[in-house]
């Protein structure tokens, strides 16, 4: 491993809430780590536990799960249904011996700009931290 | 502890009713300590019918495995209803499948039977050599007692139980229309459920631990196709475009099949044990579900298959559920 370990981070945004936010925040010239590999997708209720298996299948060595805070979702309920969704997903992650530290979950909305930049160099640092996630990449198949 | 007989009797009014197909049960197995799934058509069937620490196989899995053929023009589907014998944890998966409208409520004849605990065969074999011709166990009190060719024998019920009989809280059935025998008390609260120490373990030795267990996993599905549960029809693991789950057997992909088998029953698992004691391979499958129920427990306050008219608990919210882990 390099000395200076670059983590791989897959960060699923909701349309309406955080993409917004990243979007303010890149707008507003704030300047944060590179690390983060934006998807959007319509809602964070969108977001199928599959996606972030296979996001750390592929590579990844942390997965970012964004949206609106409590009550505020474009869909009503969506966040909700994700919130719980993600915090067992975490819990049996983390039975299973995924660092804890991989897999993170954060409210943030359009206006927040400045809290999307918090969040990205947290889930860095912590993602850093952990290093590298070798053990669970899908390995390449050569036909 | 319910007498054979009375069960026999209670199957025989039962199957002779008009509205009623069959019932399913189980009947003594031809070898060792295995026991059969036995559908009985006629009143005479009702004769080889046992209800034993043996009888671990969860018969609610046939309610919705049954095919059911296209009819030929002007046939009328029948709609008889089947019976089933269920303990405590089959009575639970029965309550979920009816919350998730897997099946319906006049589908279904369910005929309880408390329950002291199954036998886990693979403690029971380290004791006792399963021999070749069947064998006879029975509750008794404390201890199970095995008929085996060459005498009798006792065990005590913890050394032999499943393990997830030994964390049961509900040996009676929570829904039957017919409830035969005197209810047990339950012995457990719960609270060990088998996975406390794997808890306290590093992150890193419980990769460690699941990577040594993954890696014998064949991906023979068995742990899904028992699972009374898993009843989509189209599963993700058959599933080509997207191909989520690759077939390919090494450990990324077994550890991605085992997060997705046990997070698909997350608020679902009624810990019945079936998928820890059909896997060939001897993976401790009941640890993952045990859990989530957990979990579910004990910061949700939901537990499954315990009211029919529930929502299930990945398709409802509560707006005051736990979020300190959300940055």
């Amino acid at each position: 491993m390099s000395e200076s370990f670059e983590p791989n981070i897959v960060a699923f945004l909701c349309n309406w809430c955080s993409y917004a936010g990243a979007d303010l925040a890149g707008t507003s010239r704030v300047k944060y780590a590179s690390n983060v590999k934006v998807i959007r997708v319509m809602c964070t209720g969108r977001v199928n536990p599959l996606f972030v298996m296979n996001a750390l299948q592929q590579g990844a060595d942390g997965v970012l799960i964004s949206g609106c805070h409590p009550g505020d979702c474009h869909y009503m309920e969506g966040n909700m249904y994700a919130r719980r969704r993600f915090g067992l997903l975490k819990e049996l992650m983390e039975f299973i011996g995924v660092d804890p530290r991989r897999i993170h979950m954060s409210w943030v909305s359009a206006s927040e700009g400045g809290k999307w930049k918090e969040v990205v160099e947290k889930v860095v640092e912590d993602v850093s931290e952990v290093g590298p996630f070798e053990q669970f990449k899908r390995d390449k198949i050569n036909w | 502890m319910v007498e054979q007989t009375t069960i026999r009797q209670k199957a025989k009014e039962i199957v002779a009713r008009e509205d009623v197909r069959h019932l399913i049960g189980w009947r003594k197995g031809t070898f060792g300590y295995r026991v059969s799934p036995y559908w009985v058509e006629t009143p005479e069937d009702a004769e080889e019918l046992i209800f034993s620490p043996l009888c671990s196989p969860n018969l609610t899995n046939y309610l919705t495995l049954e095919e059911k053929l296209p009819l030929p023009k002007g046939e009328e589907p029948d709609r008889r209803k089947t019976a089933l014998l269920v303990k405590g944890c089959d009575s639970r998966a029965a309550v979920q499948l009816l919350a998730e409208k897997g099946i319906e409520r006049e589908q279904v004849v369910l005929v309880g039977l408390p329950c002291q605990g199954v036998i886990d065969q693979l403690k029971l074999e380290e004791k006792y050599p399963e021999g070749s011709s069947g064998v006879n166990a029975e509750w008794n009190g404390e201890t199970i007692r095995f008929t085996f060719p060459d005498g009798e024998k006792e065990f005590a019920r913890e050394e032999i139980l499943a393990d997830d009989c030994l964390s049961c809280r509900y040996p009676n059935p929570v829904l039957a229309d017919e409830m035969l025998g005197e209810e047990v008390e339950a012995w457990s609260d719960g609270k060990n459920a088998g996975v406390e120490e794997l808890e306290k373990a590093s992150v890193a030795d419980r990769w460690a631990f699941w990577e040594k267990e993954f890696s014998r996993c064949l991906r023979c599905y068995a742990c899904r196709n028992v699972c009374t549960m898993c009843y989509c029809e189209d599963c993700i693991l058959e599933r080509l475009n997207p191909n989520w789950m690759f077939r390919s057997v090494n450990h990324s992909e077994n550890t991605a099949f085992h997060i997705a088998r046990a997070f698909h029953l997350v608020g679902r698992c009624v810990s019945c044990g079936e998928c820890e004691r059909v896997c060939p391979a001897g993976i401790p499958l009941g640890k993952l579900n045990q859990k989530l129920v957990k979990e579910v427990r004990e910061q949700y306050g939901f537990e499954a298959g315990v009211d029919p008219e529930s929502i299930p608990f990945q398709a409802s919210y509560n707006p005051q559920d736990q979020e300190d882990f959300i940055l």
